[in-house]
């Protein structure tokens, strides 16, 4: 009996979906705290020492260019984990990974994730499951990037965004979405300003509001319902 | 560095209220055409303008308009 909050009933999906048995194996390593943005994860190339599973808060994978340029290659929010693959074994991070919206983070340190792991054929299961569902996200994305619009990546991107948090209020920059984008911050603010025109959202000073998600699904390309399902199908094939 | 501005015409407009720093007119130029090549790329979503009837008219901090271009120029437009 632990006195840490019912981590079994949190927001972060991957807990949820977790046997009550499997999450017992944590006991009291997984921690709930509170992480604030601009909080380094892990560096690229760095020992994951620790496993992050947002529940209420957003991290952001980041992988630098040339001249300090850096462009944001996926998020990771309550329907994942960072550094899950590192219950596998010892594992280096590919990316940079910060926390980017804060909120509430169940934590747990490799070591003792990796020996959760070694002790349960469904957590590993999990594992390899969730790395092939990113992958496949990895591939939309690419693939979006190369075929969409601006205006549509940037509604895709804002719908994932809110589903990562649970929320409609997403505290995110225009210089933080010309990095998603990979686009000049003029062109996030001609886009914005053109998506607010229309109702779809609001943005005051660093704080985008969501306002008629119907529009921006029909703005957003079919990578985002690719996702989703993707996302959905992971959850629905966990052996329970 | 003097501050550029941004601005999107048609019937209606699309204001670049933030602005950027930038060295010079031909910085701004420059700017201008990666800005104007973002927007146009595969622009065909529900939600974009159809951008081959707009035109980009770039500002000084005092509003006077500097130059401008057609979008036409840039991207397949709808």
């Amino acid at each position: 009996m632990n006195n840490a909050p019912d981590l079994s009933r949190s927001d972060n999906q991957l807990l949820a979906a977790l046997p009550r048995e499997t999450l017992a194996l944590f006991g009291q390593d997984l921690k709930q705290v509170s992480l604030s943005p601009g909080i380094v994860c892990y560096e690229a190339g760095d020992l994951i020492d620790r496993v992050y599973f947002p529940i209420s808060g957003m991290i952001s994978l980041i992988v630098p260019g040339r001249d300090g340029e850096i462009v944001e290659t996926g998020i990771v929010g309550r329907e994942g984990a960072a550094g899950l693959h590192s219950g596998l074994g010892e594992r280096r991070s590919y990316n940079r990974a910060i926390i980017q919206i804060p909120g509430q983070f169940a934590v747990i340190s490799a070591t003792h994730f990796g020996r959760a792991a070694s002790n349960s054929a469904p957590l590993r299961d999990l594992i390899v499951r969730y790395v092939e569902s990113r992958w496949a996200e990895a591939q939309q994305i690419a693939a979006c990037n190369a075929l969409h619009s601006g205006t549509a990546r940037l509604c895709r991107w804002l719908l994932q965004a809110a589903d990562c948090t649970g929320s409609d209020h997403v505290p995110l920059t225009q210089e933080y979405l010309a990095d998603m984008l990979g686009v000049r911050r003029t062109t996030v603010t001609l886009l914005a300003q053109t998506l607010q025109e229309r109702g779809a959202m609001r943005y005051t000073r660093g704080r985008i509001t969501l306002r008629d998600r119907n529009m921006l699904e029909a703005g957003a390309c079919d990578c985002y319902e690719a996702i989703k399902r993707e996302n959905h199908s992971f959850r629905i094939g966990i052996d329970v | 560095m003097p501050m550029y501005y941004f601005h999107l015409s048609n019937d209606e407009k699309v204001l670049d209220v933030d602005g950027t720093n930038l060295a010079d007119l031909a910085a701004a130029r420059t700017h201008a055409f990666g800005v104007a090549r973002e927007l146009t790329f595969k622009s065909e979503g529900l939600l974009d303008h159809d951008w081959s009837v707009w035109r980009m008219l770039v500002h000084d901090d005092g509003g006077t308009e500097l130059f401008s271009l057609p979008l036409s120029d840039f991207g397949t437009g709808k």
